[in-house]
Protein backbone atom coordinates (compact mmCIF):
# COMPACT_ATOMS: atom_id res chain seq x y z
CA UNK A 1 0.00 0.00 0.00
CA UNK A 2 2.79 2.42 0.86
CA UNK A 3 4.64 1.54 -2.34
CA UNK A 4 1.60 2.31 -4.46
CA UNK A 5 1.21 5.76 -2.81
CA UNK A 6 4.86 6.51 -3.48
CA UNK A 7 4.46 5.59 -7.11
CA UNK A 8 1.44 7.91 -7.56
CA UNK A 9 3.27 10.79 -5.87
CA UNK A 10 6.25 10.24 -8.14
CA UNK A 11 4.03 10.36 -11.24
CA UNK A 12 2.29 13.53 -10.00
CA UNK A 13 5.61 15.20 -9.37
CA UNK A 14 6.85 14.26 -12.81
CA UNK A 15 3.73 15.68 -14.46
CA UNK A 16 3.79 18.90 -12.45
CA UNK A 17 7.48 19.46 -13.07
CA UNK A 18 7.01 18.90 -16.78
CA UNK A 19 4.06 21.30 -16.93
CA UNK A 20 5.85 23.95 -14.84
CA UNK A 21 8.83 23.93 -17.19
CA UNK A 22 9.11 26.92 -19.64
CA UNK A 23 8.09 24.83 -22.60
CA UNK A 24 5.04 23.60 -20.70
CA UNK A 25 3.08 20.51 -21.38
CA UNK A 26 0.61 20.12 -24.19
CA UNK A 27 -2.36 20.62 -21.89
CA UNK A 28 -1.29 24.12 -20.85
CA UNK A 29 -1.24 27.22 -23.13
CA UNK A 30 2.17 27.98 -24.58
CA UNK A 31 3.95 31.28 -24.08
CA UNK A 32 3.13 33.78 -26.86
CA UNK A 33 5.54 34.42 -29.68
CA UNK A 34 7.19 37.85 -29.72
CA UNK A 35 5.18 40.56 -31.52
CA UNK A 36 6.87 41.71 -34.74
CA UNK A 37 7.55 45.41 -35.28
CA UNK A 38 5.66 45.38 -38.58
CA UNK A 39 3.36 43.02 -40.40
CA UNK A 40 3.50 44.88 -43.72
CA UNK A 41 4.70 42.37 -46.29
CA UNK A 42 7.87 43.28 -48.09
CA UNK A 43 7.49 43.91 -51.82
CA UNK A 44 9.83 44.28 -54.73
CA UNK A 45 10.35 47.83 -55.99
CA UNK A 46 8.32 48.66 -59.09
CA UNK A 47 10.31 48.14 -62.23
CA UNK A 48 11.13 51.34 -64.07
CA UNK A 49 9.49 51.45 -67.51
CA UNK A 50 11.97 50.72 -70.25
CA UNK A 51 9.96 52.54 -72.92
CA UNK A 52 6.95 54.78 -73.25
CA UNK A 53 5.10 52.15 -75.30
CA UNK A 54 2.15 53.73 -77.05
CA UNK A 55 2.02 56.66 -74.67
CA UNK A 56 2.39 60.05 -76.26
CA UNK A 57 4.96 62.45 -74.83
CA UNK A 58 2.47 65.29 -74.86
CA UNK A 59 -0.90 63.60 -74.45
CA UNK A 60 -1.92 63.87 -78.10
CA UNK A 61 -2.75 60.52 -79.59
CA UNK A 62 -0.89 59.05 -82.53
CA UNK A 63 -3.72 59.84 -84.95
CA UNK A 64 -3.33 63.55 -84.25
CA UNK A 65 0.45 63.51 -84.14
CA UNK A 66 0.79 62.01 -87.61
CA UNK A 67 -1.50 64.57 -89.30
CA UNK A 68 0.05 67.31 -91.42
CA UNK A 69 -1.57 70.46 -92.79
CA UNK A 70 -0.50 71.38 -96.31
CA UNK A 71 -0.63 74.89 -97.78
CA UNK A 72 -0.28 74.96 -101.55
CA UNK A 73 0.82 78.41 -102.70
CA UNK A 74 0.32 78.46 -106.44
CA UNK A 75 0.77 81.15 -109.04
CA UNK A 76 -2.09 83.38 -108.06
CA UNK A 77 -3.89 80.68 -106.09
CA UNK A 78 -3.87 79.40 -102.51
CA UNK A 79 -5.34 76.14 -101.22
CA UNK A 80 -5.01 73.87 -98.22
CA UNK A 81 -5.14 70.12 -97.76
CA UNK A 82 -4.23 67.36 -95.35
CA UNK A 83 -1.65 64.61 -95.23
CA UNK A 84 -0.15 62.10 -92.87
CA UNK A 85 3.31 60.77 -92.15
CA UNK A 86 4.31 57.28 -93.21
CA UNK A 87 7.85 57.60 -91.88
CA UNK A 88 10.05 60.20 -90.26
CA UNK A 89 10.54 62.28 -93.39
CA UNK A 90 7.76 61.23 -95.77
CA UNK A 91 4.10 62.05 -95.86
CA UNK A 92 1.25 60.92 -98.08
CA UNK A 93 -1.46 63.17 -99.45
CA UNK A 94 -3.48 63.59 -102.64
CA UNK A 95 -2.08 64.53 -106.00
CA UNK A 96 -4.56 67.38 -106.36
CA UNK A 97 -3.41 68.81 -103.04
CA UNK A 98 0.18 69.38 -104.13
CA UNK A 99 0.07 69.83 -107.90
CA UNK A 100 0.45 73.21 -109.60
CA UNK A 101 2.21 74.74 -106.64
CA UNK A 102 4.99 77.28 -106.45
CA UNK A 103 5.59 76.51 -102.78
CA UNK A 104 4.37 73.85 -100.35
CA UNK A 105 4.21 74.75 -96.68
CA UNK A 106 3.64 72.08 -94.03
CA UNK A 107 2.67 72.34 -90.38
CA UNK A 108 2.09 69.72 -87.70
CA UNK A 109 -0.70 69.20 -85.15
CA UNK A 110 1.09 71.48 -82.67
CA UNK A 111 1.73 74.28 -85.15
CA UNK A 112 5.34 73.50 -85.96
CA UNK A 113 6.42 74.35 -89.50
CA UNK A 114 8.11 71.56 -91.43
CA UNK A 115 10.05 72.31 -94.60
CA UNK A 116 9.11 70.32 -97.70
CA UNK A 117 12.02 69.28 -99.88
CA UNK A 118 10.28 67.51 -102.77
CA UNK A 119 6.86 66.40 -103.92
CA UNK A 120 5.98 63.63 -106.33
CA UNK A 121 2.62 62.49 -107.64
CA UNK A 122 1.21 59.17 -108.78
CA UNK A 123 -0.09 58.89 -112.31
CA UNK A 124 -2.65 56.17 -111.67
CA UNK A 125 -4.17 57.38 -108.40
CA UNK A 126 -4.91 60.62 -106.61
CA UNK A 127 -1.88 60.13 -104.39
CA UNK A 128 1.27 62.10 -103.75
CA UNK A 129 4.36 61.85 -101.60
CA UNK A 130 6.09 64.81 -99.98
CA UNK A 131 9.56 64.56 -98.49
CA UNK A 132 10.40 66.74 -95.52
CA UNK A 133 13.65 68.19 -94.25
CA UNK A 134 12.62 67.92 -90.61
CA UNK A 135 11.37 64.77 -88.89
CA UNK A 136 7.62 64.33 -88.54
CA UNK A 137 6.21 63.64 -85.04
CA UNK A 138 4.72 60.19 -85.61
CA UNK A 139 3.90 57.73 -88.36
CA UNK A 140 1.09 55.17 -88.32
CA UNK A 141 1.14 51.62 -89.52
CA UNK A 142 -0.46 50.71 -92.82
CA UNK A 143 -3.17 48.05 -92.60
CA UNK A 144 -2.41 44.75 -94.28
CA UNK A 145 -5.68 44.62 -96.22
CA UNK A 146 -8.55 46.84 -97.31
CA UNK A 147 -11.48 47.15 -94.90
CA UNK A 148 -14.79 45.44 -95.53
CA UNK A 149 -18.27 46.89 -95.52
CA UNK A 150 -19.36 47.83 -92.02
CA UNK A 151 -15.88 48.41 -90.64
CA UNK A 152 -15.42 51.50 -88.51
CA UNK A 153 -13.37 54.31 -90.03
CA UNK A 154 -11.81 57.40 -88.47
CA UNK A 155 -10.68 60.36 -90.54
CA UNK A 156 -8.06 62.79 -89.21
CA UNK A 157 -7.43 66.00 -91.10
CA UNK A 158 -7.94 69.71 -91.55
CA UNK A 159 -11.40 70.25 -93.11
CA UNK A 160 -11.72 73.67 -94.74
CA UNK A 161 -8.15 74.36 -93.66
CA UNK A 162 -9.37 74.77 -90.12
CA UNK A 163 -8.29 73.07 -86.91
CA UNK A 164 -7.29 69.43 -86.74
CA UNK A 165 -10.49 67.39 -86.62
CA UNK A 166 -11.34 63.74 -86.09
CA UNK A 167 -14.54 62.34 -87.62
CA UNK A 168 -15.85 58.80 -87.58
CA UNK A 169 -18.07 56.65 -89.75
CA UNK A 170 -18.30 53.25 -91.35
CA UNK A 171 -17.22 51.76 -94.63
CA UNK A 172 -20.26 51.54 -96.91
CA UNK A 173 -18.60 49.53 -99.66
CA UNK A 174 -16.41 49.81 -102.73
CA UNK A 175 -17.18 51.43 -106.06
CA UNK A 176 -15.55 52.60 -109.23
CA UNK A 177 -14.01 56.03 -108.94
CA UNK A 178 -16.69 58.65 -109.73
CA UNK A 179 -13.97 61.14 -110.61
CA UNK A 180 -12.02 58.72 -112.79
CA UNK A 181 -8.71 59.72 -111.25
CA UNK A 182 -7.93 56.38 -109.65
CA UNK A 183 -7.25 53.02 -111.18
CA UNK A 184 -9.39 50.30 -109.63
CA UNK A 185 -12.07 50.60 -107.00
CA UNK A 186 -12.25 53.13 -104.21
CA UNK A 187 -13.95 52.93 -100.82
CA UNK A 188 -17.12 54.81 -99.89
CA UNK A 189 -17.64 55.84 -96.26
CA UNK A 190 -20.08 58.02 -94.35
CA UNK A 191 -17.34 59.71 -92.32
CA UNK A 192 -17.91 63.46 -92.78
CA UNK A 193 -15.21 65.29 -94.73
CA UNK A 194 -14.92 68.73 -96.29
CA UNK A 195 -12.71 70.44 -98.85
CA UNK A 196 -9.34 70.58 -97.13
CA UNK A 197 -9.78 67.05 -95.83
CA UNK A 198 -8.25 65.73 -99.03
CA UNK A 199 -5.18 63.69 -98.14
CA UNK A 200 -6.47 62.81 -94.68
CA UNK A 201 -5.68 59.37 -93.34
CA UNK A 202 -8.61 56.98 -92.94
CA UNK A 203 -7.88 54.73 -89.96
CA UNK A 204 -9.35 51.49 -88.70
CA UNK A 205 -10.26 50.72 -85.09
CA UNK A 206 -6.64 49.85 -84.33
CA UNK A 207 -5.31 53.14 -85.68
CA UNK A 208 -3.88 51.61 -88.85
CA UNK A 209 -4.22 53.39 -92.18
CA UNK A 210 -6.88 51.82 -94.40
CA UNK A 211 -6.91 54.53 -97.05
CA UNK A 212 -6.54 58.15 -98.09
CA UNK A 213 -9.53 60.49 -98.36
CA UNK A 214 -9.67 62.25 -101.72
CA UNK A 215 -13.26 63.36 -102.45
CA UNK A 216 -16.86 63.67 -101.27
CA UNK A 217 -20.20 63.77 -103.06
CA UNK A 218 -23.43 65.71 -102.71
CA UNK A 219 -24.87 63.12 -100.31
CA UNK A 220 -21.99 63.70 -97.92
CA UNK A 221 -20.30 60.38 -98.59
CA UNK A 222 -16.54 60.42 -98.62
CA UNK A 223 -14.33 58.55 -101.07
CA UNK A 224 -11.12 56.89 -100.03
CA UNK A 225 -8.19 55.50 -102.00
CA UNK A 226 -7.81 52.04 -100.40
CA UNK A 227 -4.62 51.04 -98.64
CA UNK A 228 -4.02 48.26 -101.17
CA UNK A 229 -3.68 50.89 -103.89
CA UNK A 230 -1.47 52.99 -101.64
CA UNK A 231 0.74 49.99 -100.90
CA UNK A 232 1.08 49.03 -104.56
CA UNK A 233 2.02 52.61 -105.45
CA UNK A 234 4.56 52.84 -102.65
CA UNK A 235 6.09 49.52 -103.69
CA UNK A 236 6.54 50.75 -107.26
CA UNK A 237 9.16 53.51 -107.35
CA UNK A 238 8.24 54.38 -110.92
CA UNK A 239 4.65 55.10 -109.89
CA UNK A 240 5.59 58.56 -108.65
CA UNK A 241 7.06 61.39 -110.69
CA UNK A 242 7.98 64.94 -109.73
CA UNK A 243 4.87 66.97 -108.98
CA UNK A 244 3.97 69.54 -111.64
CA UNK A 245 4.53 73.11 -110.51
CA UNK A 246 3.03 76.33 -111.76
CA UNK A 247 6.24 78.30 -112.10
CA UNK B 1 2.86 18.69 1.01
CA UNK B 2 4.65 17.94 -2.23
CA UNK B 3 1.39 18.16 -4.13
CA UNK B 4 0.80 21.61 -2.65
CA UNK B 5 4.18 22.85 -3.75
CA UNK B 6 3.69 21.48 -7.20
CA UNK B 7 0.20 23.03 -7.38
CA UNK B 8 1.67 26.38 -6.49
CA UNK B 9 4.28 26.03 -9.19
CA UNK B 10 1.56 25.23 -11.69
CA UNK B 11 -0.44 28.27 -10.62
CA UNK B 12 2.61 30.50 -11.00
CA UNK B 13 3.20 29.05 -14.44
CA UNK B 14 -0.40 29.76 -15.50
CA UNK B 15 -0.31 33.32 -14.17
CA UNK B 16 3.00 33.99 -15.96
CA UNK B 17 1.61 32.65 -19.20
CA UNK B 18 -1.56 34.71 -18.90
CA UNK B 19 0.37 37.93 -18.29
CA UNK B 20 2.65 37.19 -21.23
CA UNK B 21 -0.42 36.77 -23.44
CA UNK B 22 -1.88 40.02 -22.09
CA UNK B 23 1.32 41.90 -22.98
CA UNK B 24 1.36 40.31 -26.40
CA UNK B 25 -2.28 41.24 -27.01
CA UNK B 26 -1.52 44.81 -26.05
CA UNK B 27 1.48 44.91 -28.38
CA UNK B 28 -0.61 43.52 -31.21
CA UNK B 29 -3.25 46.17 -30.58
CA UNK B 30 -0.58 48.89 -30.68
CA UNK B 31 0.75 47.46 -33.92
CA UNK B 32 -2.76 47.29 -35.38
CA UNK B 33 -3.44 50.90 -34.41
CA UNK B 34 -0.13 51.99 -35.92
CA UNK B 35 -0.92 50.28 -39.20
CA UNK B 36 -4.47 51.59 -39.05
CA UNK B 37 -3.12 55.12 -38.74
CA UNK B 38 -0.72 54.50 -41.61
CA UNK B 39 -3.56 53.06 -43.72
CA UNK B 40 -5.74 56.07 -43.04
CA UNK B 41 -2.87 58.38 -44.03
CA UNK B 42 -2.24 56.33 -47.17
CA UNK B 43 -5.91 56.53 -48.09
CA UNK B 44 -5.87 60.29 -47.55
CA UNK B 45 -2.74 60.58 -49.70
CA UNK B 46 -4.34 58.40 -52.37
CA UNK B 47 -7.44 60.56 -52.46
CA UNK B 48 -5.27 63.66 -52.72
CA UNK B 49 -3.27 62.03 -55.51
CA UNK B 50 -6.50 61.11 -57.33
CA UNK B 51 -7.71 64.69 -57.04
CA UNK B 52 -4.36 65.99 -58.25
CA UNK B 53 -4.41 63.55 -61.16
CA UNK B 54 -7.91 64.69 -62.12
CA UNK B 55 -6.74 68.33 -62.02
CA UNK B 56 -3.69 67.46 -64.10
CA UNK B 57 -5.82 65.63 -66.65
CA UNK B 58 -8.11 68.64 -66.89
CA UNK B 59 -5.12 70.92 -67.32
CA UNK B 60 -3.68 68.60 -69.97
CA UNK B 61 -6.97 68.59 -71.88
CA UNK B 62 -7.11 72.38 -71.69
CA UNK B 63 -3.49 72.67 -72.79
CA UNK B 64 -4.08 70.30 -75.71
CA UNK B 65 -7.14 72.26 -76.78
CA UNK B 66 -5.18 75.49 -76.56
CA UNK B 67 -2.28 74.02 -78.54
CA UNK B 68 -4.72 72.94 -81.25
CA UNK B 69 -6.31 76.41 -81.26
CA UNK B 70 -2.93 78.13 -81.45
CA UNK B 71 -1.81 75.81 -84.26
CA UNK B 72 -5.02 76.67 -86.11
CA UNK B 73 -4.54 80.40 -85.53
CA UNK B 74 -0.96 80.21 -86.71
CA UNK B 75 -1.96 78.23 -89.81
CA UNK B 76 -4.68 80.70 -90.71
CA UNK B 77 -2.31 83.58 -90.13
CA UNK B 78 0.06 81.85 -92.54
CA UNK B 79 -2.78 81.54 -95.05
CA UNK B 80 -3.56 85.23 -94.69
CA UNK B 81 0.09 86.17 -95.01
CA UNK B 82 0.50 84.03 -98.12
CA UNK B 83 -2.69 85.47 -99.57
CA UNK B 84 -1.56 89.03 -98.84
CA UNK B 85 1.84 88.30 -100.32
CA UNK B 86 0.16 87.08 -103.48
CA UNK B 87 -1.95 90.24 -103.54
CA UNK B 88 1.14 92.37 -103.00
CA UNK B 89 2.94 90.53 -105.79
CA UNK B 90 -0.07 91.04 -108.04
CA UNK B 91 -0.23 94.72 -107.24
CA UNK B 92 3.49 95.06 -107.85
CA UNK B 93 3.11 93.39 -111.25
CA UNK B 94 0.15 95.65 -112.11
CA UNK B 95 2.02 98.73 -110.96
CA UNK B 96 5.06 97.73 -112.97
CA UNK B 97 2.93 97.06 -116.03
CA UNK B 98 1.10 100.36 -115.59
CA UNK B 99 4.41 102.18 -115.27
CA UNK B 100 5.64 100.56 -118.46
CA UNK B 101 2.41 101.60 -120.21
CA UNK B 102 2.79 105.18 -118.99
CA UNK B 103 6.44 105.36 -120.07
CA UNK B 104 5.72 103.83 -123.46
CA UNK B 105 2.75 106.14 -124.00
CA UNK B 106 4.82 109.17 -123.05
CA UNK B 107 7.50 108.10 -125.54
CA UNK B 108 4.81 107.51 -128.16
CA UNK B 109 3.19 110.89 -127.61
CA UNK B 110 6.56 112.64 -127.61
CA UNK B 111 7.53 110.93 -130.86
CA UNK B 112 4.20 111.74 -132.47
CA UNK B 113 4.44 115.41 -131.43
CA UNK B 114 7.90 115.63 -132.87
CA UNK B 115 6.76 113.90 -136.05
CA UNK B 116 3.89 116.36 -136.37
CA UNK B 117 6.37 119.22 -136.04
CA UNK B 118 8.63 117.71 -138.67
CA UNK B 119 5.73 117.17 -141.04
CA UNK B 120 4.62 120.81 -140.69
CA UNK B 121 8.02 121.77 -142.04
CA UNK B 122 8.49 118.78 -144.24
CA UNK B 123 10.16 120.76 -146.98
CA UNK B 124 13.11 121.33 -144.62
CA UNK B 125 13.72 117.58 -144.09
CA UNK B 126 14.66 114.69 -146.24
CA UNK B 127 11.62 112.56 -147.08
CA UNK B 128 13.50 109.34 -146.37
CA UNK B 129 14.53 110.60 -142.93
CA UNK B 130 10.91 111.53 -142.17
CA UNK B 131 9.75 108.10 -143.27
CA UNK B 132 12.36 106.45 -141.03
CA UNK B 133 11.38 108.63 -138.09
CA UNK B 134 7.70 107.85 -138.62
CA UNK B 135 8.56 104.12 -138.56
CA UNK B 136 10.42 104.60 -135.30
CA UNK B 137 7.44 106.41 -133.81
CA UNK B 138 5.16 103.56 -134.91
CA UNK B 139 7.49 101.08 -133.18
CA UNK B 140 7.49 103.11 -129.96
CA UNK B 141 3.71 103.40 -130.04
CA UNK B 142 3.47 99.67 -130.76
CA UNK B 143 5.51 99.03 -127.62
CA UNK B 144 2.99 101.13 -125.72
CA UNK B 145 0.19 99.01 -127.15
CA UNK B 146 2.01 95.83 -126.09
CA UNK B 147 2.59 97.20 -122.60
CA UNK B 148 -1.08 98.05 -122.32
CA UNK B 149 -2.04 94.53 -123.44
CA UNK B 150 0.28 93.13 -120.76
CA UNK B 151 -1.37 95.36 -118.17
CA UNK B 152 -4.81 94.19 -119.24
CA UNK B 153 -3.69 90.54 -118.89
CA UNK B 154 -2.48 91.21 -115.34
CA UNK B 155 -5.75 92.91 -114.51
CA UNK B 156 -7.70 89.93 -115.82
CA UNK B 157 -5.82 87.44 -113.55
Amino acid sequence: MTGRRRTRAAVAVAVLVACAAPTGCAALPAMPAPVPTSVVPSRDPAAAPTSSGNLSPDGFDAAQRMAVRIRNIGCGSLSTGSGFAIDANTLVTNRHVVEDSATLQLSTYDGRDVAATAASTAGLADLAIVRTADPLPAAPELADADPVTGDAVTVVGYPLGQRLTITTGTVLGATTDPLNVNLGEVLVTDAPVEPGSSGSAALDADGRVIGVVYAKDEQGYSFVVPVSTLRSMLDDESAFTAAPTCS
Amino acid sequence: MLVLVLGTLLTVRLVTTTRAWERTAADWEDLARTHGTQLAQAQTDLEAAHAELADTQTQLATAQQRITELADEKARLGDTTASQQQLADYQARVSQAAGQVATALANCIDGQERLIGYLRESDRYDAADLERFATDVDRVCGAATDANASLQRELDR
